[in-house]
């Protein structure tokens, strides 16, 4: 029982992650695999402040979102301004390079990681209430994604991906779009960062390394990306399969790199198979 | 009256090809001007240059008397230049009205804020803004359209929507790439009468044509343009008569 | 400073570099040609390294047919790299983040693959990887670094020669600039691509037996190799391939010199540095020429 709510908590997180990655690159069409990092940054603002400074735990949370934000538009203001294309190339060294700069910090506990996060929530049903909290800000995350996509907004989006050079002869203005859609998707990244942090009290760099960029990737493919129930489906779905390894009692080191090799191949499957994920829109076009 | 579209001296090449020679003219509002020449004259690409999608290497551009050196394609839409495409670039993932709405001058919830903070005053102006798209498609009767995607229409009611999308921005610059290009009967009619109503309600329009009889029938002067320079400009029967245009157009022996 | 340590460390740094320049150019070789970049690189070098590895240490073959072994499956899986995924890929005129994702997700996929095969130890070609050494001046040469420097010249002044005189290079440097127009011609293109892999798949086999010898890796250390080749890449501008080179040389050196001026354990950092300061000052590759205008302050 205590363990299906820790997958619950999880699955939560892995909604957010999911669902804010499928914003960046489904919906905005901007290629970037530095979600990972933006996971990372929420988490470790919300373990540093919450050994220091002990601050009310949803403004912590508000503020790893706020530190989120600010990274990313560090990320994304130099690399648009030059082409999409640079995204993916910065993206690459922005996630290994801050990666390697955590590494190395003495602050951020380096290489062995950050622990000892205090519990914000005691009593027996810690899990339970952090399950609750977890699903909660899961259908909050997605709730306002839909809204965002389904008003005007959604319709600039749209009009951006299909054609962006007469996009911008009309006077709307693609940067700024992409720079508030990427600022939104690693700003969600950050809070299920700080919800990770919380609840495990202990973060380490190994944890949000290439497995990660992967599994999230895999969440965003399967389900179906460009879809808004896709990256839900896709998270709920994978979420499950370290389960279904785990009652093969592999040994430990054989169980990351399974792990690993199934998504690989699940999204290569899915690519070439069924690129538009397991589910389907059915109205054409946004969704 | 000080001109709407002002250019002088423009100059651009790309690489050995000259697209813009010492290019000079001037659109006022109310004013319909044919840009007539060769494949390759320039013509779109003085649009581009005019749009901002291509920088000039030298020259000045002026609407409404202000200078436009310096601003991005973005700025220059919000200025009130309209502009439609060869190739039509219409939104397929959205529907006709939806193509429409996306066009304005100024979009409010394009700063992500409004959405936020005046989400009321931002439905008032999507009404208006969907009243005026209506009210755009009624013109060309395609109002029934209006819900319909871009894929389910013909290709004149494409290019129909693709001046409609244009007239969505209130500013009163309207550049036009070859709006009758494959079209015929019906759509033909309505897009000249909406060009000529848009002139009259004060629009400077700069039309690129090969159809003659278009350009005879609307444009009060016009311009010949090959290798990027103009070559002779004036009236539209002063140009017909021109032997230089003959010889260009035609080559050599005449029609 | 030293000057024999700032000697030592250049000689390194020049040494080293000539694996990092075999895989830049390679990368730089199939942006170039086959317009896509290429992120399953680093599952066709695990492949190489892996091949060799197996000929060498279980099968007991000499240091040439491990080459060989390593090539020709390295050069196998180029192929169905590009018959069954590429290309089919293009066919669906596939966005560029499907390709991104593809090749990206087949290396992870490749470095799982070793790492269920080999474990996560440490590997390396030979069983020790200290070569013999020479003093010249002071400074220590090893047989490995005679060897990777006459072998990587070797290699790039034939692959020059292959790219600037023979009709198969000529081609290749048209299909990369206009591939309608070479197709009009005549020219066939996917072929073309092909070879392009072909090639690649020497230079990166070449780097590997290379590499394997100098240092251990894990499945995942071409991945983070795969970074260098990138920077390469775009300070020797797209479509230069020789540029990727000297890039490749450029920042072997400065990430090897480096250690003069920061402390060790931030080295490793450097690299994502220059990435950032590519991109902000030079998106369209270094060139001297521009460098010169721009003091010079005139407009290039």
């Amino acid at each position: 029982m205590e363990y299906i709510i820790s997958v619950l908590v999880l699955m939560g997180i892995y909604v957010i992650l999911s669902t804010s990655f499928n914003l960046i690159i489904g919906y905005g069409g901007l290629i970037s695999i530095a979600h990972p990092i933006f996971f990372a940054i929420g988490a470790y603002t919300t373990g540093v402040i919450a050994i220091h400074w002990d601050l009310f735990a949803p403004l912590t949370l508000l503020i790893a979102v706020a530190v989120a934000v600010i990274f990313s538009l560090m990320l994304s203001l130099p690399s648009l301004r030059i082409s999409g294309d640079y995204l993916l190339i910065t993206s690459i060294g922005f996630q290994l390079g801050l990666l390697e700069v955590i590494k190395h910090l003495g602050w951020t506990g380096g290489a062995s990681g950050l622990g000892n996060i205090p519990n914000i929530i005691d009593g027996a049903n810690r899990s339970e209430m952090f399950a609750l909290i977890s699903i909660g800000l899961a259908c909050l995350v997605f709730l306002m994604i839909r809204w965002l996509l389904k008003g005007p907004y959604g319709l600039l989006i749209s009009a951006m991906r299909d054609d962006e050079v007469a996009f911008s002869a009309m006077g709307r203005n693609a940067m700024a779009i992409k720079l508030v859609i990427f600022a939104i998707g690693s700003g969600c990244a950050g809070l299920a960062g700080g919800l990770y942090a919380y609840y495990y009290q202990y973060v380490s760099p190994e944890q949000f390394e290439i497995l990660q960029s992967s599994m999230i990737l895999t969440m965003v493919v399967v389900g179906g990306m460009g879809s808004q129930w896709g990256p839900v489906v896709g998270a709920v779905l994978l979420l499950f399969l370290p389960q279904a390894i785990g009652f093969m009692n592999f040994p430990p080191s054989v169980m990351g790199p399974l792990q690993g090799l199934i998504y690989s191949v699940l999204v290569i499957a899915f690519l070439f198979l069924r690129p538009q994920g397991l589910t389907f829109s059915l109205k054409k076009g946004s969704q | 009256m000080q001109a709407v579209i002002q250019i002088k001296d423009l100059n651009k090449q790309f690489g050995g090809i000259v697209v813009a020679d010492q290019i000079g003219l001037e659109v006022h509002a109310g004013e319909i001007l044919g840009l007539i020449g060769p494949n390759g004259a320039g013509k779109t690409s003085l649009f581009n240059l005019i749009s901002g999608l291509y920088a000039i290497d030298s020259g000045s551009i002026f609407l409404n008397g202000k200078p436009l050196a310096g601003m991005s394609t973005v700025q220059r839409a919000r200025q009130g230049i309209a502009r439609t495409w060869q190739h039509m670039r219409l939104f397929p993932s959205m529907s006709v009205l939806e193509n429409l709405c996306v066009a304005t001058r100024h979009f409010g919830a394009e700063n992500i804020l409004n959405l936020i903070v005046r989400p009321l005053s931002l439905k008032q102006a999507q009404a208006s803004t969907e009243q005026k798209a209506m009210h755009t498609l009624e013109r060309m009767q395609l109002h029934g359209l209006a819900h319909s995607s871009i894929g389910d229409l013909t290709f004149g009611q494409q290019k129909l929507v693709g001046l409609a999308r244009a007239l969505m921005n209130d500013g009163n610059c309207l550049l036009l790439d070859e709006p009758m290009a494959g079209v015929e009967g019906a759509a033909y009619e309505t897009i000249k009468d909406i060009v000529r109503e848009e002139a009259l309600s004060g629009r400077a329009i700069c039309v690129v044509e090969h159809n003659i009889s278009f350009v005879k029938d609307l444009c009060s002067t016009a311009i010949f343009m090959a290798n990027g320079k103009i070559l002779e400009r004036g009236t539209v029967d002063d140009l017909l008569a021109s032997k230089t245009l003959e010889t260009l157009y035609f080559g050599g022996a005449a029609a | 400073m030293n000057f024999s340590i700032f000697l030592q460390i250049l000689w390194t740094g020049i040494a080293v570099s000539s694996y990092v320049v075999l895989f830049s150019v390679a990368f730089s070789l199939i942006l170039k040609v086959v317009k896509i970049w290429n992120f399953a690189q680093a599952g066709l070098m695990c492949i190489a390294f892996y091949a060799m590895y197996v000929g060498f240490n279980y099968w007991a073959l000499p240091k040439p047919l491990s080459f060989l072994l390593g090539y020709l499956l390295t050069l196998g899986a180029s192929w169905l790299l590009h018959h069954f995924g590429i290309e089919k890929l293009r066919q669906r005129n596939s966005t560029s983040l499907t390709f991104f994702i593809f090749t990206l997700v087949l290396s992870e996929m490749m470095t799982y693959v070793f790492a269920l095969a080999f474990g996560t130890e440490p590997l390396s070609l030979t069983k020790s990887i200290m070569s013999p050494v020479h003093m010249v001046g002071g400074i220590v040469i090893s047989e490995w670094d005679i060897q990777a420097l006459a072998m990587t010249s070797v290699v790039l002044v034939l692959l020059h020669v292959f790219m600037n005189r023979t009709k198969l290079g000529q081609f290749m440097s048209a299909a990369a600039d206009n591939p309608s127009l070479a197709r009009l011609y005549g020219i066939n293109v996917p072929r073309l691509h092909v070879y392009a892999f072909a090639v690649a798949a020497l230079l990166m086999t070449l780097g590997m037996y290379l590499f394997g010898q100098k240092v251990s890796m894990i499945p995942n250390t071409p991945l983070q190799m795969m970074l260098f080749a990138v920077i390469a890449t775009l300070l020797g501008g797209m479509g230069n391939v020789f540029g990727a080179a000297w890039a490749a040389v450029a920042l072997s050196l400065l990430q090897a010199l480096s250690i003069f001026v920061i402390p060790s354990q931030w080295q490793s950092l450097i690299l994502y540095v220059f990435l950032f300061v590519t991109i902000l000052f030079f998106p369209q590759g270094f060139s001297v020429q521009k460098l010169m205008a721009w003091i010079g302050g005139k407009k290039a």
